[in-house]
C-alpha cells in the first residue's frame, strides 16, 4: 500500500501512473522483452497490442510483480516498485482465466482485498455491493462462482479488482474466453466502466478490433519490441511499419513502387503500371524514392467502367464474402497480385460473380506508403 | 421420439470379474470370521465348540478396552503427524522451482515404499533403542545421562507409524496441491495478501479434499497395524491386530480373536462415521467439482 506520489517528484510524475524504464525480460536464452521504456498516463487505457508470444502478458506480470524484469525498473505513482513484492503493489489483475477463488462466493471474492486491508465490516459490505452494482450483479453476492455463466465470472473478476481502486487495473486477454457475441457487449461496459472510475488501465490483448475499440493508446508490440505507441486513428491511418499496416485493420500490400512528383501529384510507378496520389505533407517522399504502398479494402471500388480512368485497373472477381454491412471482395488484379476490397451493401455479388471482369479503382490520398 | 438407450457395453462384465471375484472371497473370509466368533473356545483344541455370545462379553474387559483406546489413539495421532509433516514436503515437491530439487524429494518420500517392511522396523529399533542413534546422540552431547526410554513405547511407535505413512500422504497431498490453480494464489496476493495469507486463505482451502482423504487413509491403515507395533512395541504396545495376532496365534483362541477383527473393523468404520459430517461440512465449504 504505497502513498501517491511524493512531493519532492517532478511535475510530469503527476501525469504518470506507471513507468517503465529500460524494462527487459529473458527466460533463460529466450529474450520475451526487449528493454523497452514505456509511461501509462493517470486515467488512460492503454493497451499493449500484439501477437501471443509478443512479450506483452510478461510486461503485465511485471507490472503486477509476479515476474522479475532482468533489467530496468518499475514506477507506479513515482515509487520504485521493482523490488516490491506483488501484494504490496496495490495493482488490480484480470485475469484471462479470471481466477476467481471457488471455495467462495461472489460476495466474498469482491471482499477478499478489504478484508485483507481490515476494513471495518459495514464498509466492506457497502463497497463490495457498490462494486457489483457498477458490474450489474447486484443480487447476486451469495452465488457460488462456479454457478456463474462465463460473463458473469469476468464481472466478479472486474469487481474483485475495481473494489480496491487499485493504482493501475491490469487487464490480461479479459475477453478471450467469452463467445463472440458477448464479447462485444463486455467491450461496450467496460468501457462505460472505466469513464465512470477512470482507473487507469493496461489491456492487454491480441485482438485489434477489441485494442482499437478500447483503448486511449495502443502499443504494438512484435517479439519482445515496441513497434508504435499511438491513438487508434493514428495508427490505423499511418502505421509506423510494415508490421503494424498488416496487424492493424485488412490492409492490401501492394507490389514495390517508384515515386516521381509531378506538381501537385506524387506518381508510383509498379508493375508497369502508375498509379497517382495528392501530395500529402505526411507523405515526405522524395523523387526516385523505392517504397511500399499499403491500400485499406474501404479505399478500392468497383469502378462503373472496367478500364481506362485515373487508378483503374481490370481485375477478375475470385470470391464475395458478405457480412451484412458491406461485402468482401477478393480480385485478381494482374501484376498487383490480389487485392481485398470492402464494398458497401451486397449487391454486388449478384452484378459481378466470381469469375467477372470488373474495373477497381484505388485511391491512395489515405494509402500508406513505407520506405523500402 | 423416443430416444434409445445405448447398448451395454459387452465387455463391462468381463472387466468387473475379477473384482468380483476378490469381493467373492473377501466376503467368504469376513463370514467365516463372523461365524468363527459367535462359537465355544475349547483351550487347548484348534477346534471350536458350539453357539456362544461370551465372546462378545468378553471383550468389554478392561484390559481390551485399552488396547482398543491405544489403537484409537495412536492411529489419531499418526493421522495428524503424518499430515503435518507430510504438507510440507508435498507442497516443496510440487512447487519447487529447480527439477533436481522436485526429483530428490520424489525420491526420499517414495523409496520407503520401496523397503520392505521389516527393515524399515528393524532400522527404527537401531535408531531408537537404548543404544540407538537418537539415545548415543543426546548423551554424547551431554543432554542425557541415562537412555530415554524410546523403543516399546507408545511415542515410538507413532513415530515408526508416521514415516510408515509419509509416503502415501505425500502422494495424495502432491496431487492435490498441483490441481490448484497458481493464478488464484497470484489473484490473492494481487489483492493484497501476504504469502501465509495466500496460503491460508486459498491454498490450504483447495487442497482441503486431498488433506481429508488423506487422513483417512492414513487413520484407516494405522487402525490395522501390525508388524511396527508388533516389534517396536515389543509386546509392550498392544494394538488391536497385535491382540488378535496373540489370541489367535499363541493361545488359538480363534472366537476370541474373531471377535477383536470384527470390532476394529466396526470402530474403524465408526470413526470414519462419525467424521463424515464433518468432512461433509468441509466438502461442502470446498465445493470442487
Amino acid at each position: 500500500m504505497g502513498q501517491g506520489a511524493a512531493a519532492g517528484t517532478p511535475p510530469f510524475a503527476a501525469e504518470t501512473a506507471v513507468e517503465l524504464v529500460g524494462v527487459g525480460k529473458s527466460f533463460g536464452p529466450v529474450t520475451a522483452v526487449r528493454e523497452l521504456s514505456l509511461a501509462i498516463r493517470r486515467g488512460e487505457v492503454l493497451t499493449l497490442l500484439g501477437p501471443s508470444g509478443c512479450g506483452k502478458t510478461t510486461l503485465l506480470n511485471m507490472i503486477a510483480g509476479f515476474e522479475e524484469p532482468s533489467a530496468g525498473r518499475i514506477l507506479i505513482d513515482g515509487r520504485d516498485v521493482t523490488e516490491v513484492p506483488p501484494y504490496l503493489r496495490d495493482t488490480g489483475m484480470v485475469f484471462q482465466s479470471y481466477a476467481l477463488f471457488p471455495h467462495m462466493d461472489v460476495f466474498e471474492n469482491v471482499a477478499f482485498g478489504l478484508r485483507m486491508r481490515k476494513l471495518p465490516k459495514a464498509k466492506i459490505a457497502a463497497e463490495v455491493m457498490r462494486a457489483l452494482e457498477m458490474v450489474k450483479l447486484g443480487g447476486l453476492e451469495r452465488r457460488r462462482v462456479r454457478q456463474l455463466s462465463g460473463g458473469q465470472q469476468q464481472r466478479v473478476a472486474l469487481a474483485r479488482a475495481i473494489v480496491l481502486r487499485p493504482k493501475v487495473l491490469l487487464l490480461d486477454e479479459p475477453l478471450s474466453a467469452l463467445d463472440k457475441n458477448l464479447r462485444a457487449q463486455m467491450q461496450v461496459e467496460l468501457k462505460e466502466l472505466h469513464e465512470r472510475t477512470r482507473l487507469t488501465t493496461l489491456f492487454v490483448t491480441h485482438d485489434q478490433g477489441e485494442a482499437l475499440s478500447l483503448s486511449d493508446r495502443i502499443v504494438v508490440m512484435s517479439r519482445g519490441e515496441i513497434q508504435q505507441i499511438a491513438a487508434p486513428i493514428e495508427l490505423y491511418r499511418h502505421p509506423a511499419n510494415s508490421f503494424v499496416a498488416s496487424f492493424i485493420g485488412e490492409i492490401n500490400r501492394l507490389p514495390p513502387a517508384r515515386c516521381r512528383l509531378s506538381g501537385g501529384e506524387i506518381v508510383f510507378s509498379l508493375a508497369g503500371i502508375e498509379l497517382t496520389a495528392a501530395r500529402r505533407d505526411d507523405l515526405a517522399l522524395g523523387d526516385g524514392q523505392q517504397v511500399h504502398l499499403f491500400v485499406r479494402p474501404e479505399h478500392l471500388a468497383v469502378a462503373a467502367e472496367a478500364a481506362g480512368g485515373r487508378n483503374r485497373i481490370a481485375c477478375r472477381v475470385v470470391t464475395h464474402v458478405y457480412q451484412g454491412t458491406h461485402t468482401l471482395t477478393r480480385v485478381e488484379a494482374g501484376a498487383l497480385g490480389v487485392l481485398q476490397l470492402r464494398v458497401p451493401g451486397g449487391a454486388v455479388i449478384e452484378r459481378a460473380p466470381p469469375g467477372s471482369e470488373i474495373g477497381v479503382e484505388i485511391n491512395l490520398d489515405e494509402a500508406v506508403a513505407l520506405p523500402d | 421420439m423416443k430416444h434409445r438407450v445405448p447398448r451395454r457395453r459387452p465387455f463391462f462384465l468381463a472387466f468387473l470379474l475379477p473384482s468380483l471375484l476378490a469381493a467373492g472371497l473377501f466376503l467368504a473370509a469376513l463370514g467365516d470370521v463372523l461365524q468363527y466368533s459367535f462359537r465355544t473356545f475349547i483351550p487347548g483344541s484348534l477346534d471350536v465348540g458350539g453357539f456362544t455370545l461370551e465372546n462378545f462379553l468378553r471383550i468389554g474387559r478392561p484390559i481390551y478396552l485399552s488396547v482398543l483406546l491405544d489403537t484409537v489413539t495412536i492411529s489419531v495421532l499418526t493421522a495428524l503427524f503424518t499430515l503435518l509433516l507430510s504438507y510440507p514436503v508435498a507442497y516443496a515437491l510440487v512447487r519447487a522451482r529447480r527439477d533436481w530439487v522436485r526429483t530428490l524429494l520424489i525420491i526420499l518420500a517414495i523409496t520407503p515404499l520401496f523397503t520392505g517392511e521389516i527393515v524399515r522396523t528393524y532400522a527404527w529399533i537401531l535408531v531408537l533403542g537404548s543404544n540407538g542413534f537418537v539415545n548415543s546422540l543426546l548423551k554424547d552431547a551431554g543432554l542425557i545421562t541415562a537412555p530415554l526410554s524410546l523403543l516399546y513405547t507408545r511415542f515410538g511407535v507413532t513415530v515408526a507409524l508416521v514415516q510408515f505413512s509419509m509416503p502415501v500422504m505425500i502422494i495424495l497431498l502432491a496431487t492435490a496441491i498441483s490441481h490448484v490453480d497458481r493464478n488464484c494464489e497470484r489473484a490473492a496476493a494481487n489483492l493484497g495478501a501476504p504469502p501465509l495469507m495466500v496460503f491460508w486463505r486459498v491454498t490450504l482451502p483447495l487442497t482441503m479434499p486431498g488433506v481429508i482423504s488423506g487422513t483417512i487413509v492414513i487413520f484407516a491403515w494405522t487402525m490395522s497395524a501390525f508388524s511396527t507395533p508388533q516389534l517396536i512395541g515389543g509386546g509392550k504396545v498392544l494394538m488391536i491386530s497385535n491382540l488378535v495376532y496373540l489370541q489367535g496365534l499363541s493361545t488359538f483362541n480363534f472366537p476370541f480373536a474373531a471377535v477383536l477383527s470384527l470390532l476394529a473393523l466396526l470402530v474403524a468404520m465408526g470413526s470414519l462415521g462419525l467424521i463424515r459430517p464433518a468432512i461433509r461440512r468441509l466438502e461442502r465449504r470446498v465445493a470442487l467439482h
